[in-house]
């Protein structure tokens, strides 16, 4: 291979670094007007009746919409029930209960501001646990459980009854926020036949188009909707990202007139959906010999006001919950709960990082009960080629958990370190030089991750690919790059199926208009799936390319070869030999009347789900990883500082080892701050994190020196073998960190992020604010 | 909105006797800029931009003492070698200021002024029993650093005054110093607790002077005078200093009671009191 495998430069690397890039504030307009929203006052209320008449009245106002003014569909989203415009009630302080179009943001903010809502405030819940108890206030109309997922395997009772002890902990995981550094923002502008053309930020434009068209009361065909560059995502800006743009084209389709909603970082933060908390309940039991008897597992999502990807999310959970390991005997149950917190959803990792969490400290409490060492332990009970899963699903790839795992033990010294560190722990205690206490820890994760969107969805995916008649070429797909390299990965595809440099490629702005549904860029699937499509796209192109080429130098069935820009003919008496180059052959081409305009679909339908039981080939493949974190803890202020990291991942094969690489350290980056800093703290449904400088992410120096160790066991279900990585890279960062600070401190972490105070009192720590789940109201809520 | 930038200490002097107007100061701007985004000022405000007053705005060395500029920034103090060598825990508090961007902007006058309780340039400047000078329609006055604060976020300056020079006594070899900042992160972090000392040991290894000011602990900024004179006359050693975070901790829960964060603050505040103390007993 020429080009797969290379660390070829970006393609939007340029454009990016010299601030060409055009993000989706930087489109504007001439007459452009702006939009302001008018947001809920009370987490939990019925609307009685929203009076705009003060607002409309201000000059340089020219539209004011409730959600009676939408001439469509208002509500939208997997349960149907996100409210573009908040319509009998608020459910979440993040509600928009009215939008404006004005002549300046400050005339629209104003307005905004004039307008009066009456409520009659509802009793509210925030707690998921209490959102499922009988007499807790009612959300929406079929009560409070969004989803509730079951798997049953074997026969726990009788597992548990052969066990020899018992392990059972209680768990609980955090919101967060996606940090993408650039907020949601979208530019509607009507169109001359009626339509709409939406400009903006948004991860899952084939979905936003569909909203899109049914609150404008129009045919698909009419609603046009461009991808702007995107500065990040991580899975947040699909419903978030959809509510802005629709609200913008609500309002240009209202006034006639382009019309910019932005959000800066504090509605950003209010308005969007976040990572799920996640309360897990772990009961396994456990043989003498570190075997697995039997797995309870039950869970508890919060989902927040709306459906949105719960029940997706919560799926990847149950499937995966109780990890790469052997178990005859399993039954979890995962629910998902409506409260009025913020409304959860899609995340990098989508269900993974928590249960991960929670397997992963299990399994180190297992190898200490056991005497083992945590890399035994997983040895002993991980999946081989051939494992069945917790849904009964016989795994027929490569299962290279355990390479993985040896690899990142070998290449930290896992096991010296973890002995070493250990009988330190165990000393007196007392600090060695009063100015420094720290002790230093490893820890070890593994995972096992179900590859794209699996038995949740239909996986199709679609890509066109144009040869130009001078030989350049533009490459169109239906998966978008939001950062994580999307379109250099395609691009080396392409340009490997075709012998061409890169530099002849020009990725097209992903148009809904240009290339077919291929579903969201999402479940790590834009390599596999995407590139699939490219992939059988630029081989359609090299179908006509052969067979010119065979027709002018009159050949028959002779192995043709595409690469540096020319093609060659292998014969067995004269080895390789030119026989023209690529620009020569694509105008032969075009000359012949056979212009080169191809496109590529990739479908993979071999999954199927029973609900009932909870069993079936969940995915059509999955990948392998594990993570080796090395901390330091001060033992006398609970901070863990990561020195090290080793992160070990089967990524099938390297598209581009530079930004499988970025994948990983990324990866470990977010991954730690799941692990140690981040939260997303509302009291009461109060955001309390809105803005970077109380909501903490990792910076540059807060990092480890990293380790990616790439693995490659070429998978037939991929583009040239390839997986994924963009997942996998975070999803067991923060429990290689927990299960070192276990390993320096002796005591284990329950609850996440561990922070200062998690770390030193094994608990988190609040202000006494009054809390006001299930009975009590709160006053109206303004931030700022 | 009105902006005024006096170019010298004359004209900003001038425009401070128009006491019709109640300016609104702008230093680095690395606070002030923050809290106009959530709540602007209203139109009618006086915004007066000290940042061209050249004189306020170096490290100078008088004798025996320091004379800083209210617009000194903070890199400037991290860098400076005058500083690094006779006042070295300002240098190394300033050092862990927000990021470089921030180190370049702000001043330490806007950090004492602003007055926010994890402010890291007080807890040094009280140990170092600095001098506020201060400028005002009737000419300069001075004033303790320790008397410079109500509490936290209310220094006491009046409207038409603005901080021109902060002074403190340079450190001899024999008096050993450290600060320590607990944040949660290595950059961009507000501390959660800091802590200033200076410590002087006669050749017995026997204290004869003390200072220790911690931040984040107490509700307005102190020394801690109990903690001082325990170690006062005894060994500095880690069984002391010890006992000297004990008494901070137990003094910090008389002044404020049992509070939502008392279990962390009681037991890492005294930890840290040893800390800080062994640190400036062991400095090079
Ligand atoms: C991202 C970020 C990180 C930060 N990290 C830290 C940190 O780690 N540690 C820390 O201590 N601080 C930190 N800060 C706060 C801030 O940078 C410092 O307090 C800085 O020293 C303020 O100085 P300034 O010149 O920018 O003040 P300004 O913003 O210009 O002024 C601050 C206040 O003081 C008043 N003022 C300023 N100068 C004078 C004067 N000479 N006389 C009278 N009044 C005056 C102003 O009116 C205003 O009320 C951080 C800020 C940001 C934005």
């Amino acid at each position: 291979m020429n080009i797969i495998g290379k660390r070829e430069k970006r393609v939007d690397a340029l454009g990016k670094v010299t601030g060409a890039a055009k993000y989706a504030d930087d489109y504007n307009l001439t007459h452009q007007l702006y939009g302001a929203v008018k947001y809920a006052e009370f987490p939990h209320a019925e609307i009685l009746s929203v009076d705009i008449s003060e607002a409309q009245k201000l000059p340089g106002v020219e539209a004011v919409m409730r959600a009676a003014d939408v001439p469509g569909n208002n509500c939208f989203g997997l349960g149907g029930d996100i409210r573009i415009l908040a319509d009998d009630r608020t459910r979440y302080l993040g509600d928009v209960v009215a939008i404006v179009a004005a002549e300046s943001k400050a005339i629209a903010q104003k307005a905004a501001e004039l307008i009066h809502v009456e409520y009659r405030e509802l009793p509210a819940v925030f707690d998921p646990e209490e959102a499922l108890l009988p007499e807790a206030p009612q959300i929406h109309t079929n009560g409070n459980e969004i989803v509730h997922h079951k798997l049953r395997r074997g026969n726990i009772a009788k597992g548990f009854s052969e066990a020899d002890f018992i392990i059972e902990r209680d768990f609980t995981t955090q919101p967060i926020e996606h940090s993408y550094i650039e907020p949601e923002a979208a530019l509607a502008e009507p169109d001359e036949q009626d339509g709409i053309k939406v400009i903006g930020s948004m991860q899952n434009f084939y979905t936003s188009h569909k909203v899109l068209a049914g609150a404008l009361n129009l045919p698909l065909s009419k609603v046009q909707i461009l991808q702007s560059t995107l500065g990040g995502s991580f899975g947040g800006k699909d419903e978030s990202a959809t509510m802005v743009a629709a609200r913008a084209a609500l309002l240009a389709q209202k006034t006639g007139r382009p019309v910019k909603m932005l959000n800066n970082r504090e509605d950003s933060v209010r308005q969007s959906y976040k990572r799920h908390a996640y309360k897990l309940h772990y009961k396994w039991g456990c043989k003498g010999d570190g075997r697995i008897a039997a797995m309870e597992i039950k869970i508890i999502a919060d989902g927040g006001a709306y459906t949105s990807m719960s029940p997706f999310v919560t799926w990847r959970s149950v499937v995966q919950a109780a990890g790469p390991y052997h178990c005859e005997n399993i039954k979890t149950d995962v629910y998902a709960a409506f409260t009025n917190n913020n409304f959860t959803g899609a995340m990098r990792g989508f269900g993974s990082p928590q249960v991960n969490f929670a397997i992963e400290s299990m399994m180190d409490e297992l190898a200490e009960r056991t005497a083992r060492s945590p890399l035994e332990i997983r040895l002993l009970n991980g999946f081989e080629t051939g494992s069945v899963t917790a849904s009964g699903q016989k795994l027929k790839h490569k299962v290279s958990l355990k390479q993985v795992l040896k690899e990142a033990a070998k290449k930290s010294g896992f096991e010296e370190k973890w002995n070493v560190n250990r009988e330190m722990e165990k000393d007196d205690g007392i600090p060695d030089d009063g100015k420094r206490n720290v002790r230093r820890g490893v820890g070890l994760s593994c995972a096992y991750r179900g590859v794209a969107l699996g038995a949740e969805g239909v996986d199709a995916a679609s890509a066109v690919v144009y040869v130009q008649p001078d030989g350049s070429l533009s490459i169109a797909s239906g998966i978008i790059d939001m950062g994580q390299g999307a379109q250099t990965a395609m691009s080396q595809i392409t340009a490997e199926v075709l012998g061409v440099s890169m530099e002849r490629i020009r990725f097209l702005q992903p148009d809904t208009g240009r290339v077919a549904d291929s579903g969201p860029t999402v479940a790590s699937r834009g390599t596999i799936m995407g590139g699939g499509a490219v992939k059988i796209a630029a081989e359609n192109i090299r179908f006509i390319l052969e067979k010119t080429a065979r027709e002018w130098f009159a050949l028959n069935d002779e192995k043709l070869i595409f690469k540096e820009e020319q093609i060659f003919v292998e014969s067995q008496t004269e080895g390789l030999k030119q026989l023209t180059e690529f620009d020569v052959l694509v105008a032969k081409c075009y000359a012949k009347g056979r212009p080169l305009f191809a496109s590529g679909v990739r479908h993979i339908a071999e999954t199927w789900w029973d609900e009932e039981t909870g069993q079936g080939d969940a995915y059509f493949t999955y990948v392998y990883g594990a993570n080796v974190a090395e901390v330091e803890v001060d033992m006398d202020t609970g901070k863990v500082d990561v020195v090290r990291f080793w992160s070990a991942h089967d990524v099938g094969r390297a598209i581009n080892k530079g930004m499988v690489e970025g994948q990983i350290f990324g990866g470990v980056a977010m991954g730690m701050g799941y692990g140690l800093l981040e939260e997303f703290i509302q009291e009461n449904g109060v955001a309390k994190t809105v803005n970077f400088d109380e909501y903490y992410i990792p910076t540059a120096l807060d990092m480890p020196e990293m380790e990616a160790l790439i693995i490659e066991n070429p998978d037939e279900k991929g583009p040239f073998g390839a997986k994924s990585i963009g997942e996998p890279a975070l999803e067991m960062a923060a429990p290689a960190i927990a299960n070192a600070i276990f390993n320096a401190t002796g005591k284990q972490i329950y609850n996440l992020p561990a922070n200062l105070e998690e770390v030193l009192l094994g608990r988190k720590l609040r202000r006494n604010t009054p809390r006001a789940s299930v009975s009590c109201k709160i006053g109206p809520v303004k931030y700022m | 909105m009105h902006y005024h930038r006096p170019q010298n200490i004359n004209i900003l002097q001038e425009l401070l006797q128009d006491t019709n107007r109640e300016y609104t100061i702008l230093a680095g701007g690395t606070d002030l800029m923050v809290e106009m985004r959530q709540k602007p000022l209203p139109a009618e405000a006086h915004i007066l931009d000290i940042s061209r007053v050249t004189e306020i705005s170096s490290i100078k060395e008088e004798n025996n003492q320091f004379i800083l500029g209210a617009l000194v920034t903070h890199q400037q103090l991290a860098e400076s070698i005058a500083i690094q060598k006779y006042a070295p825990l300002l240098a190394v508090a300033c050092r862990q200021v927000g990021s470089l961007q921030i180190r370049n902007r702000g001043t330490i006058g806007g950090n004492i002024t602003n007055a926010s309780p994890c402010a890291d340039t007080v807890p040094p400047l009280i140990v170092l029993n600095a001098e506020v000078e201060i400028l005002g329609p009737q000419g300069t006055r001075t004033a303790a650093i320790e008397d410079f604060f109500d509490k936290p976020y209310f220094p006491r300056i009046k409207p038409n005054e603005v901080v021109t020079r902060i002074r403190f006594k340079k450190l001899v070899p024999h008096q050993k110093s450290a600060f320590f900042k607990l944040g949660r992160r290595k950059a961009l972090a507000i501390s959660r607790i800091n802590m200033a000392a200076i410590l002087q040991v006669d050749e017995n290894n026997i204290i004869k002077e003390v200072r220790l000011a911690p931040g984040s602990v107490f509700p307005a900024w102190k020394r801690v005078h109990e903690a001082e004179q325990f170690l006062t006359g005894k060994t500095a050693n880690e069984n002391n200093f010890n006992e000297a975070g004990r008494i901070t901790s137990e003094e910090m829960i008389k002044i404020s009671g049992r509070r939502w964060s008392t279990p962390y603050k009681e037991p890492v505040t005294a930890a840290l009191v040893r800390r800080t103390l062994m640190l400036a007993l062991e400095q090079e």
